[in-house]
């Protein structure tokens, strides 16, 4: 519980009090999808039902979609800084991330995104 | 939530969760504003593709919901398929930590109580607080009743003490 102790010293002081005990209840209840998850699994879930052809999704299928999503963050994110090291900058910018698009395969899916 | 006035298509992760992810990830890198909102609707693209062709594999199949196998033949489509050992372990982990959450609270199974009687047992409990509780009040308002009529019975017998209450 070590990490719920440091997160929570970052809180503001005036809601300290009822925020640490807040924070500290819902975390013993979601600590097991906390500990694991780093997205929040409901609005996973809202975005997956806003696609009205999606039909029902168990909360299983959930967590690994948000996995993958927390995976894909992360590859994205790499494949991004590869770019913004090459050309000697410090901060990544959009034109990173347009930039790796044509490198995978799997990205193509994100043209449209870009507009 | 805010997230009730949000219309569906402006859906996407919380932008707190994904900044701590990239600080994570890359600390020493600073992410533009506009990189960041792009990276936000890339995930939900993302989200928004699995689902699909999930659903397309569910239905195919001939069920109605979504499991994760689905998901993750959909990732292996989709060209995710380097994701299958991460998300497959988190699932493990998932189903473990269920498992050890029903263990300890099968320790009150283990009584041989069922649920059934456990809330049968609990109402009767409840009723039984609540008469207690209104004898309990009975008994007060009749003792309050007493000291009452006390008090009255005193009252003519002091009349001095009275008069020097209000002077």
């Amino acid at each position: 519980m070590a990490g719920v102790e440091e997160m929570e010293s970052q809180t503001d002081d005036k809601e300290n009090s009822s925020e640490k005990i807040v924070k500290t209840k819902e975390k013993n209840s979601n600590q097991d999808s906390e500990k694991l998850m780093k997205l929040p699994l409901s609005r996973i879930k809202s975005i997956m039902k806003s696609d009205p052809d999606v039909t029902l999704a168990s909360q299983e299928a959930v967590i690994t979609i948000a996995k993958a999503t927390e995976l894909f963050i992360w590859e994205l994110s790499k494949d991004a800084v590869h770019s913004t090291l090459q050309s000697k900058r410090k901060t990544l910018q959009r034109k990173d991330l347009d930039c790796i698009l044509d490198t995978r395969d799997c990205y193509l899916f994100l043209e449209g995104t870009l507009d | 939530m805010s997230t009730e006035n949000k219309d569906e298509d402006e859906l996407s992760i919380p932008r707190a969760a994904l900044n701590k992810m990239i600080k994570e990830l890359i600390p020493n890198i600073r992410v533009a504003n506009d990189a960041r909102e792009l990276i936000l609707n890339c995930c939900t693209e993302f989200i928004h593709l699995v689902s699909s062709e999930a659903n397309e594999i569910c239905n195919k199949q001939s069920k109605k919901t979504i499991s994760p196998e689905h998901i993750i033949a959909a990732l292996d489509h989709l060209g995710f398929g380097n994701y299958k050992e991460d998300a497959e372990a988190v699932l493990e982990e998932t189903k473990a930590v269920a498992a050890k959450k029903r263990r300890g609270s099968s320790r009150l199974e283990n009584l041989g109580i069922p649920e059934e009687e456990l809330l049968r047992q609990q109402q009767e409990l409840f009723a039984k607080a609540k008469q207690e509780q209104a004898l309990l009040e009975q008994q007060q308002w009749l003792q309050t009743q007493q000291a009452l009529q006390q008090q009255q019975l005193q009252l003519p017998q002091q009349p001095d003490s009275n008069e020097d209450d209000y002077s």
